[in-house]
């Protein structure tokens, strides 16, 4: 991803990543337990019971963003998963059966914990995963939240977060520490702080970061959350930011207008679409995806308070509920425009994006358009189309 | 017994039924004015909607040509099963409803439940917001308390109290007609040639468009005119037939069945949400009733909308085709049904382990290729060996 490399804090999230990394084929060394977890779950739990988290999405991530995905999940659909599958979901499957690894293998897990906060898409990739691997598997069951959250709700959270404790307990034969997990907690506090002031510097005009840079700067704050890394390198960026400000270095020089994007990027074309925002004098200021990680945990009431985190994520909300969020932030960042994105891969964030688009609109009084695509797949990705698409955007914005 | 209505005159009269999905209900809603209650496929307690005093309506995809009403407000890569159900709400289909549930039992079913109440709200809008793993006991506590919340929204709507008494007469009823079905269901293994894979199917799918005691009166009669005839005819004619069990979602579009009957291939058991998995296990009739149909909901057969790993659809699949004996398995897919399609190849390569053949057939409601499909069953029927499991 060319689009940040000029950062300085660049070299450090190699560095770091690589660690991650390393992390992982040290734990397989030493025997420790490797677990499969999901984005957006309760991680710290796996940190605190001293076991080694490891995030296949990311793998799936990486791999779209070096332009591979489609290939890693051919191997998948010889096999007979088919194409129309989360693309992630596809790279994790599809890794495990191809012979050739361009982006390194996925580490096989030992247990896998996911939760279907985000999609009952992880809910079946990790079942497949803990059939093809023979190893235990616990969901984390997020029923959909009608706002405002039941009692009903929180409860069956909290008593699946008991379950699951009892889950790592069982695995490392070892009681949970609950201290420790007090610390994680600290920290993962600590990291989002910082994360979402980072993500806050986008709404200054002109700005020193966008969305762009946000998912390239993300990688710790899912796999490092819970650990003193992710605060150290969100003090450095932050730090690199200041700087930038005080240079007046900006991400896109002449800024005209702010843009919402709605969820994940098109990975493999975060270059094409950030040069094509830029060429317009565009920053897309911000998304909710980015902004997934803002968890606050309340220390006094870790489970509970871990509960409404994570069972309160935007895909787990109502329609009302995430139209709301979408507008909230569209008014924070002041945007000119909205883009939303309807991910073939991913129905919980494409389906009602349709009629979310003429709501928002009326509500807000702002242009904004759906594109479809695949955030991984550039076989369901048509440059003229959505170039079309986009033209039509700007000219409204340009008008407006 | 001249009286008496044969087997094709009953077969015929479900069909009917299926034919016009309102007309019966709106009849009898003119005759005993109540709520028309709908619910999509198949994981709602209609117990409860019945003692509500309301009628229960079942909504599976009754009509292909509505399919691409839908496309202004859901992506065409949503199941056609959603799509079919959706869009003929939004063409007016079903304007004789006054509410409607749905099931969260995917991402599909999760998302559109608010995108039809933004576009076509009935006047009862609710989602029976299931746990989506049931190996745990607090899936047991958690459903306990989502049936209660349901239960008092329709107090709430209907006005009228659902206390423990008349919960447990709508489950005992359920229960009979569960039964009752259970009983055709094995006649049909037994007689295919005098009940078709169709008839059966029919009969289930007829089941939640009327009230169940009808229903049950239906079935009824239908059991001893098979009964009868079995009981007189000279010899089976089953030559050439094969027992499968088939593994899917629903068996949409229906002309799928009678595929099979051309075929040859006899179902003789199935985990299709408008096939056996509607009518497989009992919900208690001693006990706090919102627990028992908890517990009903808990212990359906595995399906690839609920993590289970006690019992393992793997497992459980292999085990019903030798407990039938079946020959073989045929995967019944809808197009872009993602639970499904996240299962099948490990449940193919776990069949074929066992040694039991299996195909697959992929069906889209409002465009299948029917000569296709049948060409791929009779294959698979010829390989199956055909006629020698009735014994020769
Ligand atoms: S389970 Fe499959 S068939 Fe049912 S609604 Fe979901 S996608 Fe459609």
């Amino acid at each position: 991803m060319a689009v940040s490399q000029s950062f300085k804090t660049a070299g450090l999230l190699k560095e770091l990543m690589a660690k991650y990394y390393e992390q992982g084929n040290l734990a397989r060394e030493q025997g420790l337990p490797v677990v499969w977890v999901t984005a957006v779950s309760p991680v710290e739990l796996v940190y605190a019971a001293g076991l080694f988290p490891y995030y296949p999405e990311n793998f799936g991530a990486l791999a779209a963003a070096r332009k591979v995905a489609d290939k890693i999940s051919l191997a998948a659909e010889a096999r007979g998963f088919f194409s129309d599958l989360c693309g992630y979901a596809r790279c994790g499957l599809g890794d495990a059966y191809a012979k050739e690894h361009p982006v390194g293998k996925i580490v096989p897990p030992d247990l896998l914990f996911s939760c279907n906060t985000q999609c009952g898409s992880l809910q079946k990739w990790f079942e497949t995963a803990a059939r093809m691997y023979r190893a235990p598997y616990f969901l984390l069951d997020a029923p959909l939240i009608e706002a405002p959250t039941t009692r009903l709700i929180k409860n069956y959270f909290v008593e699946q977060l008991e379950e699951a404790i009892n889950f790592f307990e069982v695995a490392t034969r070892t009681p949970f520490n609950f201290d420790r997990l007090a610390e994680v907690l600290a920290l993962a506090n600590e990291a989002c702080r910082l994360w979402n002031e980072i993500l806050d510097m986008a709404a200054l005009k002109p700005a020193p970061f966008g969305f762009f840079d946000a998912c390239f700067h993300m990688a710790p704050i899912v796999t490092w959350r819970g650990t003193k890394e992710a605060v150290m390198y969100y003090r450095e960026l932050k730090k690199e930011l200041e700087d930038r400000l005080d240079k007046k270095i900006y991400a896109v020089p002449g800024e005209r207008f702010k843009i919402y994007w709605d969820h994940i990027p098109v990975w493999p074309k975060l270059r094409w679409f950030s040069e094509l925002f830029a060429e317009h004098g565009a920053l897309v200021a911000v998304s909710q995806y980015t902004h997934s990680w803002a968890y606050q945990f309340d220390l006094d009431r870790p489970l509970e308070s871990m509960a409404e985190n994570y069972s309160e994520g935007f895909s787990n909300r109502c329609f009302e509920d995430r139209i709301n969020l979408k507008t909230s932030f569209m008014k924070k960042y002041q945007v000119d425009g909205f883009v939303l994105f309807s991910n073939r891969s991913c129905k919980p964030t494409a389906f009602g994006l349709y009629d979310k688009r003429s709501i928002i609109s009326e509500r807000t009084g702002l242009p904004g358009i759906v594109f479809e695509a695949d955030m991984s797949d550039l076989r369901y990705f048509s440059d003229e189309q959505v170039r079309d698409k986009f033209t039509v955007f700007f000219e409204q914005l340009a008008a407006k | 017994m001249t009286d008496r209505k044969t087997i094709k005159e009953i077969c015929a009269q479900f069909k009917e039924i299926i034919a016009e999905p309102g007309l019966k209900i709106q009849r009898l809603q003119a005759e005993k004015p109540a709520p028309v209650i709908g619910f999509l496929p198949t994981d709602v307690p209609e117990e409860l909607i019945h003692a509500s005093g309301a009628y229960p309506f079942g909504l599976v995809a009754y009509d292909g040509l509505w399919v691409n009403r839908a496309d202004a407000h859901l992506q065409t890569w949503a199941c056609s099963l959603a799509r079919c159900s959706f869009g003929m709400s939004l063409a007016g289909k079903f304007d004789y409803l006054n509410g409607l549930i749905i099931p969260h039992i995917c991402d599909t079913t999760r998302m559109i439940s608010d995108i039809w109440k933004q576009n076509r709200p009935y006047d009862f809008m609710e989602n029976f917001i299931l746990p989506r793993q049931v190996d745990r006991p607090s899936a047991r506590s958690y459903l306990t308390g989502e049936l209660g919340r349901l239960k008092a929204r329709l107090e709430q709507f209907t006005g009228r109290s659902i206390n423990g008494e008349k919960l447990n007469r709508s489950i005992n009823l359920y229960n009979k007609h569960r039964a009752l079905l259970r009983k055709l269901y094995q006649l049909h293994g037994h007689h295919p040639d005098l009940i078709t894979n169709l008839d059966l199917f029919n009969a289930i799918k007829s089941s939640m468009l009327i009230p169940k005691g009808l229903h049950n009166t239906m079935v009824s009669e239908l059991i001893s005119a098979v009964e009868q005839q079995a009981r007189e005819k000279q010899a089976e004619d089953n030559h050439g037939r094969v027992r499968v069990v088939v593994t899917g979602k629903v068996w949409e579009p229906p002309d799928i069945m009678e595929i099979l009957d051309q075929s040859k291939v006899v179902c003789v058991a199935d985990d299709l949400c408008t096939g056996y998995r509607y009518i497989a296990n009992d919900a208690a009739e001693d006990g706090d009733p919102l627990e028992t149909l908890a517990v009903r909901q808990i212990n359906r057969p595995p399906s690839p909308c609920f993590v289970n790993r006690e019992q393992d659809r793997l497992e459980y699949l292999t085990r019903k085709v030798n407990e039938c004996g079946a020959k073989g398995v045929i995967f019944l897919h809808l197009k872009f049904c993602e639970t499904e399609n996240y299962d099948y190849p490990l449940l193919r390569d776990a069949l074929s382990a066992a040694n039991i053949p299996s195909v697959r057939v992929e069906t889209e409601i409002g465009n299948m290729s029917q000569g296709q499909i049948s060409t791929r069953i009779q294959a698979f029927a010829e390989m199956l060996g055909g006629g020698d499991i009735y014994g020769s």
